[in-house]
């Protein structure tokens, strides 16, 4: 080892350990501590992006205003009743996690999760706008259910497939290896690539299935312009692209069952579908329930396939929250009222986080 | 062992997973079709999963004239900016916090913790005032600099450093060997396979990134490939031909897919290891 007698060399372990966090610390205090709280900030200004850009006084303290332009409205009431199907579900959601932590199905952060969810949906969905009254921003909140729709698509589609296909494919085997690679190859595109090509698969004219259809007699189906079929077109998109990395946690999940478990099970003639049911799927509940979270931290943020297959169409049937923040931000230059989105979105993103963290931490032990 | 129920598996299995890839072959052969035969038609052979008529001019035209060379490079650069940008500040710190005891080691490590909650939507709005104010959009540093920030290669270095026996370290210690040259010496060579995973976790995500580099670079001198492509793609039946654009999707997948190719262990490795972190 060289002796060196550069000052380096005399540094005791706090200034060593400070000397090593110094370039980590000043890039993430100056690009993600600082905008974040400048983020919070600009969401309680009245903050037009050009008018600021030109003189930085234009901008004026309003307080929580924007919030309240954002997620308020005039005579904004609450019923049990609002949307009965809705928050019958939010009831339901609040029984079964009370049902099952009694019965001991479910440990303590997963039931909390559920019964917390329930209990929002019972309560967010009972909101609505009296007799003469009307939300303020009428696009917020149908672009926040519209978030939740393509979510709560997404992710069962994703999570079954990928456990159906890692529960099918958990040998060492070398053609195993090979159709794992399939499955996850459309992982590692980027979102311009997988809505290009899904474009033109969808597209009326010249798509792929638009082809089939013709060769079976029927008419192509108009997929991302049509209001019954755009947001299934980048549901099919966004399953097709992202398999992968739930497969893949799956199989590592699957590798920790103990293969004795199988043995013991296959003498009781418990094999096939019956194993995957008594022996695979309670034995992979903590990563089932990671793997839920993660999906749905991640595409409770999705934006590409919105933006660029549909452009939040037709009829704002796909706009989705992200893109919203985006164009209010950057097409109607409102910086403060994006902001609150933004800060609205941490929020919910947070609260996933936190669980995601708990959940984690809890079934280790 | 391998039984015949095995073999019926790997058979019905098969058909999934071709049908998986349709949509990239398609695009693959999309992109060796002459544009005028894709005006009329885009199922000549087999519904156009193979490229009959064949033509390689999409691609010679895409390198002729037009953007998608320059913006090819400019993903290059970000993309390596950004990966040597994250392992030099990642192990570093994750190093420090790792193995060297000092004051405010812990309220610095939660600090760390809480950044992982903080999704790249909820600061891209502030980030883009910022470096308005700086003067530093279209550039490549704008693009590079804010995933420097994300903590989650400091993470993975973290728990990479904290596996390492401590009396490798111990035994430097007493020779009177520093902590900086323990870091250099000893320290990055056996955490090679961990900088490994992070690069690439790192340049995947760099290559891919969309909603920064549609904020940040509004010059087409600046774009990235991921970026160029969506500004193309738009209105392709018109202007390029449907041949050039799928050969534009190709030429931006080809890195990413060949990096998954060559590295598959560390390619799964690291979107577990980021998968399962945020």
């Amino acid at each position: 080892m060289p002796k060196a007698k550069s000052p380096l060399r005399r540094l005791n372990e706090t200034q060593s350990a400070y000397l090593l966090l110094l370039p980590f610390l000043l890039t993430y205090g100056l690009f993600l501590i600082y905008p974040f709280f400048r983020g919070v900030w600009i969401s309680l200004h009245d903050w037009n992006l050009l008018q600021v850009a030109f003189n930085p006084d234009a901008k004026k303290f309003v307080g929580f205003e924007n919030y309240v332009r954002v997620m308020w409205g005039r005579n904004i009431e609450w019923s049990p009743w609002a949307r009965p199907v809705l928050q019958a579900l939010g009831l339901l959601g609040i029984a079964a996690a009370v049902t099952l932590n009694r019965t001991r199905r479910l440990t303590g952060a997963t039931g909390i999760a559920l019964g917390l969810a329930g209990v929002a949906l019972f309560l967010i969905a009972g909101v609505y706008a009296g007799e003469e009254g009307r939300w303020f921003d009428r696009r917020f909140w149908p672009t926040v259910g519209n978030t939740v729709l393509f979510v709560a698509l997404t992710v069962p589609g994703v999570t079954i497939s990928a456990l159906l296909i890692a529960a099918a494919l958990n040998r060492e085997t070398r053609a195993m290896g090979l159709l794992r690679t399939l499955f996850f190859l459309s992982q590692v595109l980027s979102v311009t690539v997988v809505t290009l090509i899904w474009q033109i698969m969808f597209s009326p004219r010249q798509g792929l299935i638009a082809n089939i259809t013709e060769l079976s007699g029927g008419s192509p189906i108009t997929w991302l312009t049509d209001e019954r079929f755009a947001m299934a077109a980048i549901v099919i998109a966004t399953i097709w692209w992202s398999l992968g990395i739930a497969m893949i946690l799956f199989l590592a999940g699957l590798q920790d069952i103990s293969k004795d478990l199988f043995e013991a099970g296959a003498l009781d003639n418990c094999t096939g579908i019956r194993a995957f049911w008594y022996i695979t799927l309670p034995n992979l509940k903590r990563t089932i329930t990671l793997v839920i979270i993660l999906q749905i931290i991640l595409h409770f943020q999705v934006f590409g396939q919105s933006h660029l297959m549909t452009q939040g169409g037709p009829n704002d049937e796909t706009q989705v929250l992200v893109r919203y923040i985006y164009q209010t931000a950057f097409r109607d230059s409102e910086l403060g009222r994006a902001s609150a989105m933004a800060v609205f979105l941490f929020v919910i993103m947070g609260a996933f986080s936190i669980v995601q963290f708990l959940v984690g931490r809890e079934e280790k032990d | 062992m391998l039984s015949r129920s095995y073999y019926w598996l790997v058979l019905t299995l098969s058909i999934p997973a071709f049908l998986w890839l349709v949509p990239t072959i398609w695009m693959v052969s999309l992109s060796f079709q002459p544009n005028e035969v894709l005006a009329r038609t885009t199922s000549s052979t087999f519904l156009g999963l193979v490229p009959i008529p064949f033509t390689a001019e999409n691609y010679a035209a895409l390198f002729a004239f037009g953007q998608t060379p320059m913006w090819f490079l400019n993903s290059i650069v970000v993309a390596l900016g950004m990966t040597l940008g994250v392992l030099a500040v990642s192990t570093t710190a994750g190093y420090a916090l790792a193995r060297l005891d000092f004051p405010f080691k812990t309220p610095i490590a939660v600090l760390c913790l809480i950044g992982l909650m903080v999704p790249e939507q909820a600061v891209f709005i502030p980030l883009y005032t910022m470096f308005s104010d700086f003067g530093w959009h279209n550039s490549y540093h704008a693009l590079i600099l804010p995933r420097m920030a994300v903590p989650i290669g400091v993470f993975l270095m973290l728990q990479f450093f904290k596996a390492i026996p401590k009396d490798i370290e111990e035994a430097a210690r007493l020779e009177g060997v520093s902590w900086i040259q323990i870091f250099w010496h000893v320290m990055l060579p056996l955490a090679r396979p961990a900088m490994m995973t992070l690069a690439i976790l790192t340049f995947l995500y760099a290559w891919n990134d969309y909603l920064w580099p549609l904020v940040s670079a509004q010059q087409r001198d600046y774009f990235t490939i991921t970026l160029g492509l969506a500004s193309i793609q738009s209105n392709f039946a018109q202007s390029e031909g449907l041949g050039r654009v799928m050969a534009s999707g190709v030429i931006a997948s080809l890195p990413v897919v060949i990096l998954f190719l060559i590295f598959q262990r560390y390619v799964v490795q690291a979107m577990t290891a980021g998968g399962s972190k945020g």
